[in-house]
């Protein structure tokens, strides 16, 4: 070893010492030096007005109040509206894709409901309106035939004509990888009548095909755009919809930018915002540290546990949005134990669901009745959820001959309130004598086994659809093979009813016959239903003019920044 | 030295056989695929099954693995099959982050641990090493995500100093990029700091207690001197074989660190691969993972050589 060698390795090692010296203080200094956000406001006396409204429902105990969409507003919409500004949005999840036609994932649903217009919308009350489709005729009960709005474009500046829809409405239902198969599998054909009007003829009347081209179903898709991009649409919508927002870029796990579409046709109201970002924060507490902080403007959702201090936080506005959904427990009827209608039955008297709303989800949801949520038309409120009583669960339990109980496992995705939920579950299962074993796994595996029918009971939960046909139909009408009807449940009756809510048009006719189906389900036991949840959302006092509509989904159009 | 780089790129040929068809075999076993999780509400499993063969998972495992192979040896790690971007995109975008953050963590533990360290051994028993002993302890035992939760708290949410989740890419913007990793790389710094602290402590210890380091002292160096010069690279041998296996397990491993605090790196990337069973991807990142393991190591086979020139490979 020379000594130069030495030397030279001696300065390198003391640089390096310095070096590591220099890099903490340079830390300090990168922290220190850094654009400081502003200060926490103190809380204001004049906090928005409106949002005590729908933070003083009381939505666990009075499921008919909280089945109200919330009519406050963040704020008073007064104020003149002003253009600008970037709206930042916290997701709880990463989006999948970015086509309509092929998307499984509620969240996508928030991003297209701004980036591509459907066809027909909802209200606050979740009646259908025109949009894409100015008016509609149903001259027989399996036709349907759309007058399309002159004039729209899409976002690659091509035409929104009846022969666009045409192109979407064949594409659903030839695409091999597309999930809309099955909400628009009763349209035999689609035709163009004029270039604005469109003819859908369909293979059986089915009343619930309008709600659904509220969603995805009916968001319209620019044909040029599907045919030279293909594939990579999933990833890159940019010309792609015709909604008053339009797809800018996705930098996956980090952030989606929608910009305003300058040429929207509908020129009352916004849109307002200059862009819309939308950032996947994954960690709940996270989440809403980041929205105190002010780095985000809008969270999705906010978990339960959170809720009470969001209310409580003067700096934030809170909105209890009623959702559609309807989370339950599928029992499997095709193997045992549940095969037995009785077990079925001493299982479901044995749980508490109104101690589980009241517990686990701290009243941020009512108990459910059966699959239609609260907040639909077709909520019936004189059916009361079925109490727990555990005298009778113990009777069925005797009556199967199996007076000591019987012991299953459930499948569910290992997610805190689910397993908080089912550690209560257990509880209240072991004071009849039944015994819950747990099969924590992930959401892939889950599927399978429903799909496949292996498992015992599974927790299911389900966003829901505007029309109740999209709460029940698939799940407890008889339907051989695969399909969501996991438990198996096949009942003449219900199959029947079931049939005739798609043939009859009137709603209050239509909710008679869902109620009686409920009435069913309650004495059947194929499912046992545990909660609608309600998505509660929160803002920064600067989001204005958000309307809650129950699907739980943000429309930004009209929504402004002060 | 160049005999040694090259014999060992080539030992990790198989080394990356064994990795990737375990993994393959293992994410194959797992129940349910990636039509399933991608299809959830479709229930026409004819399409579904049409999807399958187009994808080819309709055929056997072996020869969708050899397949797999066929391509790679061009260059080609295929497709997402969730949005269809290549792979090879996927990651190179993913694991810039990831560097960066490991990075920054490495240099944030080596600030906290090498004073802490060498005050520890320099100044034994006393209670310096006893502070020394219980920061190591307390940055071992912490959970990452406590400590991640505890920072955005302290220094995002009450003091506002620094952005609580999100990335900005330090070469694009360098000042928003080195704040939006600082509590990131602290909280995984932190951990790491303590786990080369213990190392570097006793193996400075032992050192100290040899011959060469009592004749220096028997010189009449100063201290100081003594152990700047005499032992500290002697030292850091274990230190460097800690910070090569560490540099890997940062850049794939601190998937909790991304999902606290939003960071689009490679651990999130492979986990949500998993989860939507992203054959393609999995496969794909795995396997740079794993050759970025070996690299790391080989690195620091190659330094062991610079710090202590008694070490030769024939």
């Amino acid at each position: 070893m020379s000594l130069t060698a030495r030397s030279t390795r001696t300065v390198t090692r003391r640089q390096f010492l310095r070096a590591c010296a220099f890099v903490s203080g340079g830390l300090a200094l990168v922290v220190a030096c850094g654009p400081q956000p502003p200060a926490p406001a103190a809380p204001k006396a004049e906090a928005p007005a409106p949002t005590a409204a729908p933070a003083q429902q009381a939505p666990a105990q009075k499921p008919a109040e909280a089945a109200k969409p919330a009519e406050a507003k963040p704020a008073a919409a007064a104020e003149t509206p002003k253009k600008g500004g970037t709206l930042r949005v916290g997701f709880y999840v990463e989006a999948a894709t970015m086509d309509p036609h092929l998307s499984g994932s509620k969240i996508d649903r928030q991003v297209y409901h701004n980036v591509y217009d459907p066809l027909v919308i909802l209200d606050t009350k979740l009646q259908i309106k025109p949009n894409l489709a100015e008016s509609w005729q149903t001259p027989d009960p399996k036709t349907i035939i759309f007058k399309l709005r002159q004039g729209v474009k899409f976002h690659d500046g091509t035409d929104l004509n009846a022969e666009a829809a045409k192109f979407n409405f064949d594409r659903m239902a030839t695409e091999p990888k597309s999930v809309r198969k099955g909400e628009i599998a009763n349209i035999e054909s689609t035709s163009v009548v004029d270039p604005y009007t469109l003819k859908l003829s369909l293979k059986k009347p089915d009343s619930s095909l309008l709600a659904s081209l509220t969603d995805r179903a009916g968001m319209m898709i620019s044909p040029e755009i599907i045919k030279k991009k293909g594939p990579d649409l999933e990833r890159d919508a940019a010309g792609a919809g015709a909604g008053p927002f339009q797809f800018v870029e996705w930098v996956k796990d980090d952030h989606i930018l929608l910009k305003r579409n300058e040429n929207y046709w509908n020129k009352e109201g916004g849109p307002y915002l200059e862009q819309i970002r939308y950032r996947p924060i994954p960690d709940d507490t996270v989440k809403l540290q980041s929205l105190q902080a002010g780095e985000i403007d809008v969270m999705d959702y906010v978990a339960p546990r959170d809720v009470a201090a969001v209310k409580a936080d003067k700096n934030l506005v809170e909105v209890d949005v009623p959702s559609l959904a309807a989370f339950w427990y599928m029992l499997n009827g095709t193997k045992p134990p549940f095969d037995n209608k009785l077990l079925r039955q001493a299982t479901m008297y044995a749980i508490d669901t109104e101690a589980i709303v009241k517990g686990v989800w701290l009243g941020v949801g009512v108990p459910a009745n059966g699959p239609i949520s609260s907040s639909s038309w077709a909520y019936d409120d004189t059916i009361k959820p079925v109490k727990r009583d555990v005298a009778m669960a113990k009777a069925k339990l005797a009556e199967a001959g199996m007076p000591n109980g019987f012991s299953f496992s459930v499948n569910t995705t290992n997610i805190p309130i689910n397993v908080q939920e089912l550690e209560v579950v257990k509880a209240q299962l072991a004071e009849a004598g039944i015994t819950m074993n747990f099969n924590l796994m992930d959401g892939a595996r889950l599927l399978a086994e429903g799909n496949a029918k292996t498992f015992e009971m599974s927790t299911y939960q389900w966003s829901g659809r505007p029309d109740p046909d999209g709460n029940t139909y698939q799940f407890f009408h008889t339907t051989p093979g695969t399909s969501l009807n996991w438990s198996g449940f096949s009942n003449p009756r219900a199959d029947e009813l079931l049939d005739k809510t798609r043939e009859v048009s009137d709603q209050a006719e239509r909710k008679k016959l869902y109620s009686e189906v409920i009435k069913i389900l309650q004495e059947e036991a194929p499912v046992i239903f545990v909660v609608h949840p309600i998505e509660p959302k929160a803002f920064s006092p600067k989001v204005q003019a958000y309307d809650p509509i129950p699907d739980g989904m943000m429309r930004f159009k009209d929504v402004w920044l002060k | 030295m160049g005999r040694l780089v090259l014999r060992r790129l080539l030992a990790t040929i198989p080394v990356l056989v064994l990795v990737t068809s375990g993994v393959f075999s293992l994410i194959h076993l797992t129940p349910g695929d990636p039509v399933e999780a991608m299809m959830a509400e479709s229930q026409d499993p004819v399409a579904k099954e049409a999807v399958r063969a187009q994808l080819g998972l309709d055929q056997p495992l072996y020869v969708q693995y050899v397949s797999w192979i066929g391509r790679l040896v061009q260059a080609d790690l295929g497709r997402s099959i969730r949005n269809h971007e290549p792979v090879i995109e996927n990651v190179t975008r993913r694991i810039r982050p990831s560097v960066q953050l490991a990075l920054m963590a490495m240099l944030v533990s080596l600030a906290v641990s090498f004073p802490v360290g060498i005050l520890s051994a320099t100044h034994r028993n006393s209670p310096l090493d006893g502070f020394g002993t219980l920061f190591a302890l307390f940055g071992i035992c912490m959970p990452n995500f406590l400590i991640a939760l505890l920072l955005i708290f302290f220094f995002g949410v009450t003091m506002r100093w620094l952005p609580i989740s999100g990335y900005v890419d330090p070469l694009e913007d360098p000042l928003a990029g080195i704040r939006s990793l600082t509590l990131p790389a602290i909280t995984l710094g932190l951990a790491l700091a303590a786990v080369i602290t213990r190392t570097l402590r006793s193996s400075l210890l032992e050192v100290l207690s040899e011959d060469y380091v009592r004749t220096a002292r028997a010189k009449g160096l100063a201290e100081r001197l003594v152990v700047r010069h005499h032992a500290l690279k002697n030292g850091l041998i274990p230190v460097v074989t800690v910070l090569g296996l560490q540099f890997g397990t940062l850049i794939g491993g601190a998937v909790i660190t991304e999902y606290v605090f939003a960071l689009p790196g490679v651990g999130r990337l492979v986990v949500d691969a998993v989860f939507s069973r992203d054959y393609p991807l999995v496969q794909g990142v795995v396997l740079l993972i794993a050759l970025g393991f070996i690299l790391s190591n080989l690195v620091v086979d190659v330094v062991y050589g610079w710090l202590d020139p008694r070490i030769r490979y024939g």
